[in-house]
């Protein structure tokens, strides 16, 4: 499922590579931006990826995970006053214990069961949002530290470089993930459970102890991610939404299973978003591109099979 | 030493196992039976994947029923199953290596067991970055065998290994199964339709029919045993 890229990813890539030179030119901040944008898409979509290639669950509250992440560090900051960056380091093993409790109580019985998964993860996104209300109110809120709002100004264009962190945090949890998969023997074990439950357990892998490793691993990284998003941006309790839906847009348009594609698809339309953004008043156009691409991909693919 | 005793197993409401006993000591024992009589059911659950109504399986002394399939396996029981249960999108050679990775004991001696194969089953060297979902079935059947070895069992169990083997090796294999049952002190447990070739590897062997033992004797008894030799051997 680790599969190198594909053919079809490639000629993306290379395409991307065409729109981001052209872009390099014309509008440069619109490659900046994309970029930054697209990294943290990445940052979401790539643990949706890897739950679904291995528990077979489509995660529809990862991004409702993700702020709940980044309202644990808002409540950490402003309760002890420590610094975002800092607030990082508990937000893991605490999104981790998130996770294992989600796991038992809940994951644990649909793992498998196609239809039941998808009312259950959309049912958990609905009710952490609601718990998000109630806990910290709808109101907007942010913390404001003195680096978040740091630029570069490079000749004609200035641009924030904070949000650079974005694009390292998702370099790191490609390459970490990608580490984790092929050369740890915990990973390998996840592997073979992805491609075969029953074949994993016959030759001696815990394949329920796999599946919640795996699930609650990729809910802790969201704590620390949360507290990255949190530096930049204003968190209120749907802030999750639409990162959610664009996670598994981008998984569905990788195709399933293929993590490099999610980087590829992850970045591109952070690009495409960037550029839509960049003329004035079209800014509200950027969500119906962004899914309209999904269905013109989604009908592609259909065509495609059809044709073979 | 594997003891299974009076296990009944259902499938819902439909019973397939009726009362089942049997024992594998140091030894190899073979394990008949038409379709559907419970050959593969009964392998199951000695491995915990269907766990029984009454009876109870033991394995050195140790019940089984309250394991899980994967403590099973780490207590020394290796299975091939029927349907073989490689990993497709992983090469030969993560395959082979996931046999012994998750054993304990087993873990430091994957070298040694992989020259071991590879003696028996030379192909599988030639096509070791190869995905397992691209190899033929015969060449699937002797990676499933292979990555069962992997493991150096204390209970190795063969659900139809021949299926699908081409005749050289079917009883090249057999022939193995009887070395290293000598050699390495393997108890082995053999499903198998090709009884005749069968009967050469093993010491005693069972008769299942309709979830019930109907015969049980030495592999030179059932050589001679009438309804053997008419049901199973076509004489
Ligand atoms: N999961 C299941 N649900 C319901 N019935 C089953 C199930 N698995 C097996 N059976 C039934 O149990 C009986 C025994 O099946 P089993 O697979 O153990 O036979 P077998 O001896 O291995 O046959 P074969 O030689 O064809 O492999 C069969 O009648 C089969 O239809
Ligand atoms: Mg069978």
């Amino acid at each position: 499922m680790l599969a190198k890229l594909r053919q079809r990813d490639y000629q993306i890539l290379i395409a991307f590579i065409i729109v981001a030179a052209i872009l390099a030119f014309w509008r440069p901040h619109v490659l900046i931006s994309g970029l930054q944008r697209g990294s943290l898409y990445v940052l979401i979509a790539l643990p949706v990826g890897i739950i679904y290639g291995i528990l077979g669950i489509l995660n529809l509250a990862h991004g409702e995970f993700m702020m709940l992440g980044a309202f644990f560090a808002f409540s950490l900051v402003t309760l002890t006053g420590i610094d975002p960056l800092i607030a990082m380091l508990p937000a893991f093993p605490a999104m981790f214990v998130v996770g294992i409790v989600t796991y038992r109580l809940t994951i644990k019985h649909v793992v498998r069961a196609p239809l039941n998964q998808f009312l259950l993860t959309f049912g958990l996104a609905v009710m952490l949002t609601e718990m998000a209300n109630l806990i910290w109110t709808t109101r907007p809120r942010i913390v404001w530290v003195p680096y978040a709002a740091s630029s570069a100004t490079i000749g004609p264009i200035t641009f924030g470089t904070f949000e650079f962190v974005y694009v390292a945090a998702a370099a790191i949890v490609l390459v970490g993930m990608f580490l984790f998969l092929t050369r740890t023997r915990a990973g390998l074990a996840a592997m073979a459970v992805g491609q075969n439950p029953r074949g994993a357990k016959l030759v001696g892998i815990d394949v329920e102890r796999t599946y919640m490793m795996i699930f609650s691993a990729c809910l802790a990284v969201l704590g620390p991610i949360g507290a990255l998003f949190l530096i930049r941006h204003a968190i209120f309790p749907g802030v999750g939404g639409p990162f959610s839906l664009r996670a598994v847009s981008i998984v569905a348009m990788a195709g399933f299973g293929n993590l490099p594609g999610i980087l590829v698809w992850g970045i591109g339309l952070g690009l495409a978003e960037a550029f839509v953004r960049s003329f004035r008043g079209w800014g509200g156009w950027a969500d119906i591109i962004f899914f309209g691409m999904i269905i013109l991909v989604v009908f592609y693919r259909s065509y495609q099979r059809r044709v073979r | 030493m594997l003891v299974v005793k009076g296990v009944d197993i259902y499938y819902g409401k439909l019973q397939v196992l009726w009362d089942l006993s049997l024992q594998v000591g140091k030894e190899s024992v073979g394990l008949f039976g038409p379709n559907g009589a419970g050959k593969t059911t009964l392998v199951n659950a000695i491995v915990g994947l269907v766990k029984p109504a009454n009876g109870e399986i033991t394995f050195g002394g140790r019940s089984l029923l309250p394991l899980e399939t994967h403590r099973i396996i780490r207590e020394g029981v290796a299975v091939v199953p029927q349907e073989r249960e490689l990993f497709p999108f992983m090469s030969v050679l993560g395959n082979l290596k996931s046999g012994a990775a998750y054993i304990p004991g087993a873990r430091d001696k994957i070298d040694e067991r992989m020259r071991f194969i590879f003696d028996i089953f030379p192909v599988l060297k030639e096509r070791l970055g190869q995905l397992a979902v691209t190899l033929s079935g015969g060449e699937q059947r002797m990676l499933a065998i292979a990555r069962s070895l992997m493991a150096g069992p204390k209970l190795l169990i063969l659900d139809e290994p021949s299926s699908g083997l081409q005749p050289s090796l079917v009883s090249d294999l057999f022939r193995r199964m009887r070395e290293i049952r000598e050699k390495e002190g393997v108890s082995i447990l053999i499903a198998e339709q090709n009884v005749r070739q069968c009967l050469r590897a093993i010491d005693r062997g069972y008769v299942i029919e309709n979830g019930r033992v109907v015969i049980e004797d030495s592999a030179e008894g059932l050589a001679h045993s009438d309804h053997v030799r008419r049901s199973y051997l076509g004489l």
